[in-house]
């Protein structure tokens, strides 16, 4: 029995007519959704199908030849006692803690000095910009040539200052991890650049006006009005920024292969590694789900906390 | 000011982030993280079939990136000159490439039909499934399999079956600089025979011009990773392994295999006799830029070595106090599982002119490899370095490393250089490190 139903008839007023209205949201989402069906097939095709499939092959024994073998979750409670998985694990975290906060902070760093107008601007944003889109492989393969001991550019500039690398910085257990987050920051921080600004310019000069005309300093200016106005940036930034570090692999695979003795393996590395080279795809498959629900966990989390600081105007 | 913006109410918040769209996106952009996992793309396709006139088309993978080549391309195409019921075709990739594809390309069907690899790679394959036995190519007289080098037809054996027919069979030789070693007031013409006088030689050849601690020249260039396993081999000099002859049981703990790496890693560190942390490609560079004295490698660098100027010797390595084995690498062609019966025999027919006298002639000519068998010794003239590789005196001693053990590739690449770089970059005690990796290794057999 719900009160409405208790109401005399009589006393309704005559039914409003929003059928029309209603027509016109469903049609409009309608419009929407066909204009996202090719996006969400290629997305249902090339994203959720293997997850899906990958999800299966994580309860199995499977090698790409023989058929699937089930398992069950004997591929997860193995992973809870496998070295090589808590190493990867621990790698993989140290690599995200540092390199996405660096790699934030660096991009908006750099986004506020390049909007700024000065001579050889276009040429700065094009520096930094320009390692984002060049192949992280080749990216990788130079940075190995910079680093090398005995030919390496970087290493002899080390050495003019008194710093010999004892062998070089990519072999060495203490440096190996440094010198990939330094490439990993120094690939993307471009990109994220650019998004803050795109961000900085959509921030209307009559707010810095308004509160230049309150007394605000510059720190001031930046923290109450930069800083809020760009937390859309932020919140896609940091984001994708942790997404991108989590999932480390090429430039990792390239310059290091995960070592010396696994230092800088990841958990997408270690995925590679147990599918490709040890043929066991359905542990493969059940340590790239458990990054993926890492990722999501994390992401969610990130969504939540940076949402609430979500400034609109 | 902060009334200009107006904060998200908490429940505008929840509502959004539940709609469907959203779930969706967050999905998509978590699926990300398998994108590195599902896309590895096929090879490109072959013509299983015969076609109208009946000749076999057979695509024929392998890693012979090097000089050697066009040697392998000249065989071929002799052979497809020599008949008209079957053509190979050469598709030539990096070995990690190969590694990489192989097995995605045969599963989806998509793949070579005839793959070379390294011989110590087959029986992890073969296990797997990946390959057709190939007995019956040996039981058959007319292939005249008979001349080929024993080890060389042994090398592809898992588990009592023959899954490869050699491409080639090549022991690893020491490579010394005589102007390095004049340098060093040292006979250019006498190369250490010994492990006791490579290291009577070691502080001559190591050279600290600056002083600070870092020398600008090596004695050796010895790789730890990414290469053929030569550090591996020098287990063999005190008696030492890593695994027993059948590969059953983990023998790098054992007394002779800790003396032999004692012996090693104390050079190398204490000495500083090479650079630690190098890839194969790395000790290359080293040797080949005159900043190591001594490389153990395969004859594929020669070319390399001859067109940087090296005033270069060859040598059988230095013998080890109680052993002198030397490593041999060998690559040997296979059939992917599921092989059709005429395709079968056409690479019977490919596989028998390789390696008749006339085919491993003009390999070994063309690539410095030696020869697969002893007759045509004397007909290799083109170039030296066949006749230095396949010497009796180094051939008879030759061996592979962890022959037929399914698990050779990971025990290398997962327990063996990752413990050789621990103990080199001194985390632990040489003891310590390789009794922990002999456990390792032993689950690694037992699998």
């Amino acid at each position: 029995m719900t009160t409405t139903a208790e109401r005399p008839a009589a006393q309704l007023p005559p039914p409003p007519r929003r059928r029309p209205a209603l027509r016109v949201s469903a049609r409009r989402s309608l419009t929407a959704w066909l204009f996202l069906t090719p996006t969400l097939l290629i997305l249902v095709a090339f994203t959720v199908y293997p997850m899906v499939q990958a999800l299966y092959l994580s309860f199995t024994d499977y090698n790409l030849i023989r058929a699937a073998e089930w398992v069950g979750l004997d591929n997860y409670t193995e992973l809870l006692s496998d070295g090589s998985f808590w190493n990867a694990f621990g790698n993989t975290v140290l690599y995200a803690l540092v390199v996405t906060p660096v790699t934030v902070v660096l991009a908006l760093a750099f986004a506020l000095m390049l909007n700024q107008a000065f001579r050889g601007r276009a040429f700065a944003r094009t520096a930094i910009f320009l390692p984002f889109i060049v192949s992280l492989g080749i990216i990788a393969i130079a940075w190995a040539f910079l680093l090398d001991p005995n030919i390496g550019l970087i290493s002899h500039w080390l050495s003019l200052v008194g710093i010999v690398p004892e062998q070089g910085w990519l072999s060495d257990p203490r440096y190996a991890m440094a010198a990939v987050m330094i490439v990993g920051v120094w690939k993307n921080v471009g990109f994220y650049m650019v998004i803050y600004l795109a961000g900085l310019q959509s921030i209307p000069v009559d707010m810095y006006e308004a509160a230049r005309l309150d007394g605000a300093g510059v720190l001031q200016r930046f923290r109450n009005v930069t800083l809020p106005l760009l937390s859309n940036q932020t919140l896609l930034v940091s984001v994708l920024a942790l997404i991108a570090t989590l999932q480390a692999f090429d430039q990792i695979y390239v310059m290091t292969r995960g070592g010396p003795f696994f230092r800088t393996e990841t958990l997408v590395m270690l995925v590679y590694r147990e599918g490709f080279q040890e043929l066991r795809f359905g542990y493969a498959s059940a340590i790239s789900f458990v990054l993926v629900i890492f990722v999501f966990i994390l992401s969610m989390v990130q969504f939540g906390y940076l949402r609430r600081k979500q400034v609109t105007y | 000011m902060k009334t200009q913006h107006r904060r998200r109410s908490p429940e505008r918040r929840a509502r959004h982030t539940l709609r469907p769209l959203t779930l969706v996106a967050a999905l998509a952009v978590t699926g990300l993280a398998l994108a590195g996992c599902t896309g590895q793309g096929s090879g490109g396709g072959s013509d299983d079939q015969p076609d109208a006139s009946g000749k076999v088309t057979l695509d024929f993978w392998n890693g012979f990136t090097g000089p050697d080549g066009p040697a392998l391309e000249k065989v071929i195409e002799d052979f497809n000159a020599s008949q008209d019921d079957v053509e190979v075709k050469a598709n030539i990739m990096p070995w990690d490439t190969l590694y990489q594809k192989v097995l995605t390309s045969v599963a989806g069907n998509d793949g070579p039909d005839i793959i070379a690899m390294s011989a110590s790679r087959m029986p992890q394959f073969a296990s797997q499934g990946l390959f057709e036995p190939l007995d019956d190519y040996y039981t058959d007289a007319d292939n005249d399999t008979e001349a080929l080098a024993t080890a060389a037809v042994d090398a592809s054996v898992f588990d009592g079956v023959n899954y490869g027919v050699p491409v080639n069979f090549t022991p690893m030789m020491m490579y010394y600089n005589k102007d390095l070693f004049s340098a060093a007031g040292l006979d250019p013409e006498a190369p250490p025979t010994t492990w006791d006088e490579l290291a009577g030689m070691v502080p001559k050849l190591t050279v600290d011009e600056n002083g600070d601690g870092q020398p600008e020249q090596f004695a050796l260039a010895l790789a730890d990773h990414e290469t053929v396993p030569v550090f591996a081999s020098l287990l063999w000099g005190t008696g030492g392994s890593i695994a027993n002859d059948d590969g059953t049981k983990s023998t790098l703990g054992d007394p002779e295999s800790i003396e032999a790496l004692d012996f090693w890693v104390s050079l190398i560190r204490d000495q500083k006799a090479t650079q630690i942390g190098m890839s194969g490609a790395d000790a290359d560079k080293l040797f080949q830029t005159q900043k190591a004295a001594i490389e153990v490698v395969g004859p594929w660098m020669t070319t390399g070595f001859d067109e940087a100027g090296l005033n270069y010797g060859l040598a059988k390595p230095p013998a080890g106090p109680s052993d002198e084995a030397v490593l041999a690498d060998v690559v040997s062609m296979g059939l992917p599982a599921g092989t059709s019966d005429a395709q079968k025999e056409a690479a019977y027919e490919f596989f028998a002119y390789w390696n008749s006298a006339e085919g491993q002639t003009t390999w070994a000519d063309g690539s410095g490899f030696p020869p697969n068998r002893a007759d045509v010794a004397d007909k290799v003239t083109a170039s030296p370095y066949p006749a230095i590789f396949g010497a009796a005196e180094v051939t008879d001693v030759s061996k592979t490393l962890l022959p037929g053990v399914a698990s050779g590739g990971p025990i290398m690449e997962t327990i063996f250089n990752p413990s050789v770089q621990k103990a080199l970059n001194g985390e632990g005690s040489v003891k310590d490190i390789f009794t922990d990796a002999s456990a390792q290794v032993q689950a690694e057999l037992d699998k």
